[in-house]
């Protein structure tokens, strides 16, 4: 399947051009005015008439998913005749929680009996998916996924397959994950913050720090190529065997998912490694970040320089950005420390 | 490639394994009564399972203990240890509940003080449905949690089905689970669309649905796979169809014309006709604009004479796990060759052209449809063949 088109929504902003933006502008330090270091997004970022009169109702979730799908959408300059042909992926680690706990706070102050029947509904997980179907008019397969392991390799896997299997021509796969005051509150409690603010991809640590972030990624997966085109899915494995030589392998070091030693290993092979999450965050579905951020270098043929290049184990990195001849890049994450998922992209 | 109904496992208020379920629809047993689980107030009566096995109460996850219950049920039925770690097996499952971050006393406790106990948590994060059932069973392929509200059931079942094609696996455990819970029956409360009575499915008289509890659970198997098991297949997954509505977030579209799509791809998929099936299990919740748009496409599609029923009268409508029931529902009516009376059915509603059978009914076919429409306007549906 080829990549034809990205819509971002992250801390910096939204749309392909600003997350290029931020590859080729390095590292900012995150926000401190919750609990912990982390990188939000801003309500401003959300913020579009356009396509929020149609969704008035809806939440910050859904506005991350609406936007970043509705971008990639818009960026692949396709017009889908047959929308009976046009399918959602969403997946997602921990879904629109801040409206859960929302609707929560009904029950809690005002009974069962007097909740608020918007909220609930806005609280369904595939809510989001929904709204995208809906603003879009895409009326074919339309699912939501729940994952805490590999919740973008997943999708990405569904959308090969509806896309082989000819139930879709073109298929907007993507991830959205909120970060609340809640969720904050349960990283603080269950992960190593990192409070310098920085994420450090190339530590290899057993025990790697994280500054938690959230926003959407959506990809816009056509099975025949098309005029923008960022590049070709040409496999996904979750037994870590894949064939052929990267000629960059991007990795999902983001401290959120525990021992990352296993990513040391794999630099021992002397292949050249980049890592992004400095960039948006630390996030289950921070993968489909990853992914977008191989997917422009293989476009545009660059290799973008790695945010926070600490190595001191001395590995082969991408530290400068500049113009490379790359043929394929493989997008690697490694979830407890033994089970690897690779994504190979290739120009 | 075929895709065969190799085992089927059942639990809900209508039975804790998919024998006693089926007992219950042919005596017409509507086990409902007032929320016992946990406290609530509200009026409505629910299907709630009353005699889980101990074995799978494990405290604080029960989805997760209805999943395991019925997949050890359905894996025994295929022949099939409940290990499978020497196997390529990929696990597909709908729920709704069991992906939620919605524990009340945990998220009262940080509101008031600003911390709370993470066990809630702990609990949350090992009960990621497909992922927790892949654990236990062992599994080595894929597994995908499907969170589609109402058809999530039946979307996981059409996934895992795409995973057998392709190749990616020989065996999938593919269905839905959900326990009752306190959040979603205020939410469908404040909605206004559960019944203070017993639902009444396609009736005149409805007025709405009634929440339930349960898992159903299929085991398919590729069929060169499961012929290479010595086994004969007698039933076979044939086919999916999924569309969305792409038209309001809890309203079904009235011209139904999303779950026409996806009822005719679901045909399409299988390779047949409209008048090549017997009967159809019927999403059929109770609530006014659900019945009315799926009658018409019912009729639309397969004609006034289609013979058809909803089981939400004898489980309630079990969300995540509705899918997976009435698939095993649909696959053991066409393997015995009757349909039970749609519970709850009584008066014929003229704005539905069609009605469902009001007794037990015998069938003779190849081909039976399951439906299932869901918020968001998600319609999915599944077509089981016989051999």
């Amino acid at each position: 399947m080829f990549i034809s088109g990205i819509g971002i929504v992250f801390t910096r902003g939204r749309g392909i051009n600003s997350f290029e933006k931020a590859l080729k502008e390095g590292w900012r330090e995150p926000s401190r005015t919750g609990l912990l270091p982390a990188y939000r997004v801003n309500q401003e970022i959300l913020a579009d008439p356009s396509l929020t009169k149609k969704i008035r109702r809806a939440d910050k979730f859904t506005r991350m998913a609406l936007f970043s799908a509705y971008d990639a959408y818009m960026n692949s300059g396709i017009i889908v005749e047959n929308n009976e042909k046009l399918g959602i992926i969403l997946s997602t680690a921990f879904g629109p929680h801040s409206t859960t706990f929302s609707f929560i706070d009904d029950m809690l102050d005002y009974g069962d009996a007097n909740a608020s029947p918007t909220k609930f509904s806005n609280s369904v997980h595939n809510a989001a998916a929904s709204y995208v179907s809906s603003v879009l008019g895409a009326r074919g397969p339309t699912v939501t996924l729940a994952q805490f392991s590999f919740p973008f390799q997943k999708a990405l896997l569904l959308a090969g397959l509806w896309l082989n299997e000819g139930r879709c021509e073109h298929v907007l796969c993507g991830c959205v994950d909120e970060l609340n005051m809640v969720m904050e509150y349960v990283c603080k409690m269950k992960l190593k913050s990192a409070e310098d603010g920085i994420i450090k991809p190339f530590t290899f640590s057993a025990s790697p720090s994280s500054v938690p972030g959230e926003g959407g990624a959506f990809f816009m997966l056509s099975k025949d190529k098309c005029v923008n085109n960022y590049g070709k899915v040409a496999g996904i494995s979750f037994s870590g065997q894949m064939h052929g030589k990267p000629d960059i392998t991007v990795i999902d070091a983001d401290g959120m998912t525990g021992d990352e030693t296993g990513y040391g290993e794999m630099a021992n092979s002397g292949q050249t490694m980049a890592g992004y999450s400095p960039l948006f965050g630390s996030m289950l579905t921070g993968s489909a970040f990853s992914f977008a951020a191989a997917s422009l270098m293989l476009k545009n043929q660059i290799a973008y320089e790695c945010p926070v290049p600490d190595n001191s184990s001395g590995i082969k990195l991408c530290t400068a950005t500049s113009e490379a001849d790359i043929d394929q890049i493989n997008c690697v994450k490694i979830c407890s420390s033994e089970i690897i998922s690779t994504i190979k992209i290739q120009k | 490639m075929n895709i065969v109904i190799s085992g089927i496992g059942a639990v809900s208020a209508a039975g804790t394994n998919l024998a006693e379920n089926i007992d219950s629809l042919r005596y017409g047993k509507r086990n409902a009564g007032p929320v016992s689980i946990f406290p609530s107030r509200l009026p409505y009566p629910v299907f709630e399972v009353k005699s889980l096995p101990e074995k799978w109460n494990s405290t604080g996850m029960r989805t997760l203990s209805l999943a395991l219950a019925a997949v050890e049920e359905a894996l025994n039925d295929a022949g099939l240890p409940t290990q499978l770690s020497g196997f390529k097996t990929g696990v597909c499952l709908g729920t709704t509940v069991a992906s939620q971050l919605n524990d009340i006393d945990f998220y009262d406790s940080f509101r008031k003080s600003g911390s709370a106990d993470l066990k809630p948590i702990d609990r949350y994060l090992k009960g990621n449905l497909a992922e927790a059932v892949s654990h236990s069973v062992k599994a080595s392929g894929p597994a995908i949690t499907v969170v589609n509200a109402c058809s999530s059931g039946t979307d996981a079942i059409g996934i895992a089905v795409s995973f057998l094609k392709n190749g990616i696996c020989n065996i999938a455990i593919a269905g839905g689970a959900d326990e009752l819970n306190r959040v979603p029956l205020c939410g469908f409360g404040s909605l206004g669309i559960l019944s203070n009575s017993l639902c009444a499915p396609f009736d005149r008289n409805r007025t709405g649905l009634n929440l339930g509890e349960g898992a159903g659970i299929l085991v398919l198997e590729r069929e060169d796979f499961y012929i290479g098991r010595g086994k004969k297949p007698l039933l076979y997954l044939s086919g999916y169809g999924s569309a969305a509505d792409a038209y309001h977030l809890t309203a079904p579209r009235p011209d139904g014309k999303g779950l026409e799509s996806a009822v005719r791809s679901a045909l399409s998929d299988s390779g047949i006709s409209p008048e090549d099936v017997c009967f159809i299990n019927a999403h059929g919740t109770g609530t006014i604009d659900n019945d009315k748009a799926e009658g018409a496409v019912l009729s639309r599609v397969f004609g006034e004479n289609i013979r058809f029923f909803s089981t939400k009268g004898y489980t309630g409508h079990t969300l995540g796990a509705a899918g997976g029931l009435e698939a095993a529902y649909t696959a053991e009516a066409l393997k015995e060759g009757w349909i039970p009376a749609s519970a709850g059915f009584a008066c014929k509603d003229d704005e539905i052209p069609i009605s469902p059978v009001s007794e037990n009914t015998e069938i003779n076919g190849s081909f039976a449809v399951s439906t299932s429409l869901a918020f968001g306007g998600n319609n999915a549906a599944i077509v089981i063949g016989r051999a």
